[in-house]
């Protein structure tokens, strides 16, 4: 069963704030998984191997500790927290390519990085363990495998990109992840109760044969 | 297009967004209902019944095409022999009347059979990127049972009764936009007929209304055989569609800032340019009379059983005569007479009132207008993206100017904190509930944006100015929604309402009825705080009678009530 790209992004926001992060990290969380099911990877099973990790508990362990050097903390670095900021310091990569040590699921860092070269208006080559991705104004293009865990992600000004993706248009996430997302995305729900079915849509009547 | 110089500037976002001048909108020009039947007619499109296979228990199905200049779409409708203890107009439905597709061309048989085991099932069935939208409808069973009887006895329907309910059916959820597997917005964003915002989701109601009265006439006849008459056309024109729009609807201005800024910049620009008009030839205020004259009737129709509706319409009769003196006492050519009317408006009538004229000066301008409608779409994927290299103390003053009136409310104080939005469990339907009486806060949604600005502006008071959002948000993410709100106001000025979403004493009626307003419904009928009936294409003219006389005042009623 394919999915609207529409319905990817719902849930992945609410599976991202029911496994804990906060609202905004949640709104980008969704925007990056969409990205990575229209550039063909599977954005869901990404997402639910970051949020299986549980890193929003503790979230400070896994962000960078001090921006201006290379990217690391005390535990692995959670990929929605780095890559929301490697978006926010885009402007630094003007000066120097940036250094992020032990990353969970780095294929998750890709659409930030991609929101980084937009911003800068130029290209931009992200290398990690076995693989290599490049972004430029014309769209995107990798090489290699994604690692689960990259020891070293390293990002530049720079590159080419000789064969762009393909956009896809569906989203066929693999059925075991999209079950994980939407377990998270129930967390979100607060449970239907008698009173809030009649208080909470606003005194409705059960039927309405009027 | 041309861009006129306005002399006179734009109302400020603190007059415009407050929720009790929001809750008064009323349609104009720029409507999605408007410009979707202008644009229509304009390009000569052409409807035809394709399929009507129901039976005489009023079960089956129908197909009705519009065929535009580049592309066809479908409604797909299913009739359902609905008992009466499952019509509910409310999201936990799981049955309704009839349930109905927008189809992305002509469908095939095929495509009809894999449609007939989705859609009646709507939430609990699938759709493919060949369907645009779904929906449902439920009867007015009183004016349903009272229109099948006459006319199956060989009588017209009681002026009065169609007047009193205004619609057969009523929609109760039109989902787009990737909903259910159904079609991304990206899909249809880039065609000209589906560009502007809601334009499928218009169509689909106006073919159900087409629907709707086949569907009638059809019951009439299994029910009076020969004896049967066929509906009077203008009879049938005074029947709208009607909705019930519930708690679902209110997140969506809050949740799409650009998107709603630019349906209200729009009429803004727009109300700016005609009061900026020096003078003003005879022809156009001979127009506007006639929509004024016109309106009266449609005030006079306008019924609604809620106190806060009912003193409204009270306000809105007065305001009207109070307007017809100013306008014996006051009429001129000259002077910037459009500016003086809305001038004396707001110093005169009651919000209603200045909503409704601000509206109606509109109307003889459709070279000052109707382009505007083309800047109504959301395509600046861009808003979206932080912009870390800004200073803090930028952040600071984007948070002023649209929250700067929440700032000093005391946030813990109960009654300014006294609902929570969230998310029920069952069929995923947005409620709102008493923070201090359900165990709610831990679902809460982000709704309540002027709160969530007010905490951020706290937090920023104690951090160095010069410093980046960056290197903020880096030790503060639980602000991140907030700093992308508050960038976005720089090209969404009407993006944030100034109000407290949260009190104890928001209505959300007022955010439905905003968006109610731009969609273009009419006979706004709340029926508690939280959820409201309107009436949609009321008076249009049936998609086989369109035509460019009839595309575009069909919602100012020809007839005295």
């Amino acid at each position: 069963m394919t999915f609207a790209m529409n319905e990817v992004e719902a849930t992945a926001k609410r599976a991202t704030r029911g496994a804990g992060y906060v609202w905004g990290l949640a709104e980008e969380a969704a925007k990056a998984t969409r990205w990575l099911c229209v550039h063909g990877f599977d954005g869901a099973s990404e997402l639910a191997a970051t949020l299986n990790r549980g890193m929003a508990k503790t979230a400070a362990d896994h962000t960078p500790v001090d921006p201006m050097t290379d990217w690391q903390a005390s535990d692995v670095l959670c990929p929605l927290t780095s890559g929301a900021s490697l978006s926010d310091f885009a402007s630094r990569l003007k000066d120097a390519p940036l250094v992020l040590r032990n990353v969970a699921s780095p294929a998750m860092l890709l659409p930030f990085a991609a929101m980084a070269a937009r911003q800068l208006d130029g290209a931009l080559t992200l290398k990690t363990d076995g693989f290599t991705a490049t972004f430029d104004p014309q769209g995107f293009g990798c090489d290699g495998a994604c690692p689960e865990v990259a020891s070293m992600v390293s990002i530049q000004t720079g590159g080419s990109v000789s064969q762009p993706t393909a956009l896809l248009d569906r989203a066929s996430p693999s059925p075991a992840a999209w079950a994980t997302l939407n377990a998270y995305a129930h967390k979100t729900f607060a449970p239907a109760t008698e009173e809030s079915r009649r208080l909470g849509a606003g005194g409705a009547e059960l039927t309405d044969n009027d | 297009m041309e861009h006129p110089t306005t002399t006179i500037p734009r109302r400020p976002p603190a007059q415009v967004m407050r929720l009790s001048r929001l809750g008064s909108m009323h349609q104009c020009r720029l409507s999605f209902m408007r410009t979707l039947t202008r644009r229509m007619a304009a390009e000569n499109w052409q409807f035809y019944r394709h399929a009507f296979e129901i039976n005489a228990a009023g079960e089956g199905h129908a197909v009705y095409v519009a065929q535009g200049p580049e592309r066809a779409y479908s409604l797909v409708a299913f009739a359902h022999d609905l008992p009466a203890d499952k019509r509910s107009d409310r999201v936990i439905a799981e049955a309704w009347d009839a349930t109905f597709t927008l189809f992305d061309g002509v469908p095939t048989t095929q495509d009809v059979e894999r449609l007939r085991q989705n859609i009646p099932l709507q939430e609990a069935g699938r759709v493919s990127d060949s369907e645009i939208s779904v929906s449902r409808a439920n009867r007015s069973v009183r004016l349903w049972s009272h229109m099948v009887d006459a006319l199956a006895a060989g009588q017209q329907p009681d002026p009065e009764q169609i007047a009193s309910v205004g619609y057969l059916m009523r929609t109760t959820a039109v989902y787009g936009s990737g909903k259910l597997g159904a079609a991304d917005r990206e899909k249809i964003a880039d065609r000209p007929e589906m560009q502007g915002p809601f334009q499928a989701e218009m169509l689909s109601v106006f073919l159900t209304r087409w629907f709707v009265r086949d569907l009638v006439q059809h019951m009439a006849f299994q029910k009076g055989g020969d004896a049967t008459v066929t509906l009077h056309p203008e009879m049938a024109r005074r029947l709208g569609i009607g909705n019930s729009t519930g708690l679902g609807m209110a997140p969506y201005i809050v949740n799409h800032p650009v998107l709603f800024n630019n349906w209200v910049m729009a009429r803004e620009e727009a109300i700016a340019r005609v009061r900026s008009l020096e003078t003003v030839q005879n022809s156009e205020i001979t127009a506007f009379l006639d929509v004024l004259r016109r309106t009266e009737t449609l005030v006079a129709a306008s019924r609604s059983q809620h106190p806060i509706q009912i003193g409204k319409l009270q306000n809105l009769k007065k305001d009207l005569v109070q307007l017809k003196s100013f306008l014996t006492q006051h009429a001129g050519t000259r002077d910037y007479p459009w500016d003086r009317l809305i001038v004396w408006s707001e110093k005169s009538l009651s919000e209603e009132g200045q909503e409704l004229i601000a509206s109606l000066i509109l109307e003889p301008y459709p070279d000052l207008v109707d382009g505007l409608a083309d800047c109504m779409s959301d395509s600046n994927r861009d808003a979206f993206c932080i912009d870390g290299s800004m200073r803090i103390s930028t952040v600071q003053d984007l948070l002023k100017d649209s929250f700067g009136w929440a700032l000093d409310i005391d946030w813990a104080a109960r009654e300014n904190c006294a609902r929570a939005w969230y998310v029920s469990e069952e069929k995923l339907e947005p409620r709102l509930g008493e923070r201090f009486e359900e165990p709610i806060t831990d679902y809460e949604q982000p709704l309540a944006p002027a709160r969530d600005a007010a905490k951020a502006y706290e937090t920023l008071k104690a951090y160095d100015s010069d410093k980046t959002v960056a290197e903020f948000l880096l030790t503060h993410p639980e602000h991140r929604h907030t700093v992308r709100r508050a960038q976005m106001s720089r090209i969404a000025p009407y993006g944030e309402i100034h109000d407290n979403t949260i009190s104890d004493k928001v209505l959300p009626i007022d955010m439905l009825r905003a968006k109610l307003a731009f969609f273009g419904a009419t006979h706004f009928d709340p029926r508690s705080d939280r959820w409201v009936r309107i009436a949609m294409y009321s008076g249009a003219p049936y998609p086989d009678e369109l035509t460019p006389d009839n595309a575009d005042f069909w919602v100012y009623p020809e007839v005295t009530a």
